[in-house]
């Protein structure tokens, strides 16, 4: 008689805390259930208490990976942009999230993992490693990565300098970036407070864009970091 | 069982009593062992498990009945969800997610009145339901139209619902018992004692291997002291059961004695077979959930047919 082939869990010896920085993670059925619970709750909550407006749905693409580039006013981006893509593909959306601010204690990861599906990301030197993580990610079908290129929130509203990890992951990449503009963000929720309060939301999508033609050298990066944030702060009007 | 019946029952402040004062030993030894200069890390973790885990069932108990009951289910259904990671059963989402529901369903009729009898508890429903969730179970290959691997996945589903889920949740099943208190806090604190003593027994006796293919650190020493140990605690704490005959209290021992050991060895052999140490790493300094409730897996529900056979409805 053959022997059974057990396939345990490739984290089954990590702790609890190590398991949810790890990237990626294991699929759960625990952390599935809690994410879409999770996930109708937060559309209600945007809908109902910060009015959400989604303007140029149609721009994300139906199908096949791409990156959600968006200004980063505060908490609330990653909870409009979550609720801004399908909900069949929640699962298979991961905000980046500074891996030294939201899995530093064990409640902040649980949250970040579960809820968020947040993909840890190290600010450290410029972020190379997690970079690959993520350029490996959308080279699987179907995933969705949120990426704030400022790499921090805003405090006096401007759009800040783009960081060049986005340059470097699309420059001669045949990848669908789609820059986004949240309106709202900082009044709703400032840097430092502890709740936010009920502010209007306005999510703008724009048109997805492809660097696939560029090659990678440091002058290209520089030019779709530059190209991205033109079309944001287009997208928001150009007051920002 | 209620807050009102655990404030003024001296059972459940005989156990809390207890509890604390060999817990209070325990740290006042392990603080000499320390400034002795011993290394203690490793006692000092399983200490600090244990600082965190007998709170959280006390006040469970002293919650009452629901939160019990409710508390039993959880920890089966998460008990559950170790063994699904550690097999790989987890990667079918049907069968976990039918096992999940089932062990619900057994929380719902463990808290249920049954509707016939009108006492606490469904028990025909709570024996009747392992029939319908085997057969549920047996029925996903069918409708999956799926056959390469299915008995296998099929085995370990059935398997771990009975005996993660339903011969566990017996002891969920003891809270519907008119004497709840006594039996739930002197079945759990036997079962851990029986293996705290197989431990220290076989560290200060132990030669000989008990099983030495299945788990190398068990020695026929240990083995025997624990019966020993828990032969005697059933006289010791007889005020948990005060109408229980001497025949009763010998039988209590041999439950607990034997039977937590089994309990012991069968996740033992588990874990030998699926090539892991620990089934998690939820409780710090004592690996899994199943790593800690192994021995009552065994234990609860032959205790509880033991309560139920010579005393009617307990």
């Amino acid at each position: 008689m053959n022997t059974w082939k057990y396939h345990p869990s490739p984290d089954i010896g990590t702790p609890v805390a190590d398991r949810l920085q790890r990237f990626p993670r294991e699929p759960g059925m625990l952390a599935y259930a809690v994410r879409s619970i999770g996930a109708l709750f937060l559309r209600a909550w945007m809908r109902v208490y910060h009015r959400l407006r989604v303007d140029g749905r149609e721009n994300l693409p139906a199908n096949g990976s791409y990156v959600l580039v968006c200004n980063h006013t505060s908490h609330l981006d990653t909870l409009c942009l979550l609720s801004a893509v399908a909900l069949r593909r929640i699962h298979h959306c991961f905000p980046a999230a500074a891996a030294d601010y939201f899995f530093t204690s064990l409640p902040r990861s649980a949250v970040s993992a579960t809820l968020i599906n947040a993909l840890p990301f190290d600010r450290k030197a410029g972020g190379a490693r997690s970079l690959g993580l993520c350029s490996r990610l959308l080279q699987e079908e179907g995933n969705i990565l949120i990426l704030f290129p400022e790499g921090t929130r805003t405090t006096t509203g401007a759009i800040g300098r783009f960081r060049s990890g986005i340059g470097r992951l699309a420059a001669g990449a045949d990848l669908d970036i789609v820059p986004c503009h949240l309106e709202g963000g900082m009044r709703a929720w400032p840097k430092g407070k502890l709740l936010p309060r009920p502010r209007r939301l306005r999510l703008r999508i724009g048109q997805a864009k492809n660097f696939g033609h560029l090659d990678t050298t440091a002058a290209s990066v520089k030019a779709v970091c530059a190209d991205l944030q033109r079309c944001v702060t287009q997208l928001g009007g150009n007051r920002a | 069982m209620t807050i009102d019946l655990a404030t003024n029952s001296p059972v459940f402040l005989g156990y809390a009593i207890i509890t604390g004062a060999l817990l209070l030993l325990a740290g006042l030894l392990l603080g000499l062992l320390r400034l002795s200069g011993r290394d203690v890390s490793s006692p000092l973790r399983t200490y600090r498990g244990w600082l965190v885990m007998i709170p959280i069932v006390l006040i469970t108990l002293f919650l009452g009945r629901e939160a019990t009951i409710a508390g039993v289910t959880l920890l089966a259904g998460f008990g559950f969800r170790e063994f699904a990671r550690a097999t790989g059963l987890y990667e079918d989402w049907w069968m976990t997610g039918i096992v999940y529901l089932a062990i619900f369903a057994l929380g719902v009729v463990t808290l249920m009145t049954d509707p016939r009898l009108d006492q606490p508890g469904w028990y025909g429903f709570f024996m009747a339901l392992p029939t319908f969730v085997i057969a549920i179970i047996l029925l996903v290959p069918v409708v999956r139209n799926r056959a390469q691997g299915e008995l296998q996945k099929v085995a370990l589903a059935i398997f771990g619902f009975i005996y993660f889920g339903w011969m566990f949740m017996h002891l969920g099943f003891l809270a519907n018992t008119p004497n709840a208190y006594g039996y739930l806090l002197f079945l759990i604190f036997a079962v851990e004692i029986n293996d705290v003593a197989a431990f220290t027994f076989g560290k200060m006796f132990g030669k000989r291997k008990l099983r030495e293919h299945i788990s190398p650190n068990k020695t026929l020493a240990g083995s025997i002291g624990a019966i020993a140990v828990s032969l005697l605690l059933p006289w010791l704490l007889w005020f948990s059961f005060p109408h229980f005959s001497p025949a009763l209290l010998i039988l209590t021992g041999l439950i607990v004695g034997i039977g937590g050991q089994l309990g012991d060895l069968v996740i033992s052999y588990i874990k030998r077979d699926i090539g892991i140490k620990d089934m998690g790493t939820t409780i710090q300094g004592h690996g899994g959930i199943l790593d800690r409730v192994d021995s009552m897996i065994f234990v609860a529900p032959i205790f509880f047919h033991m309560v139920r056979w010579f005393s009617g409805a307990g």
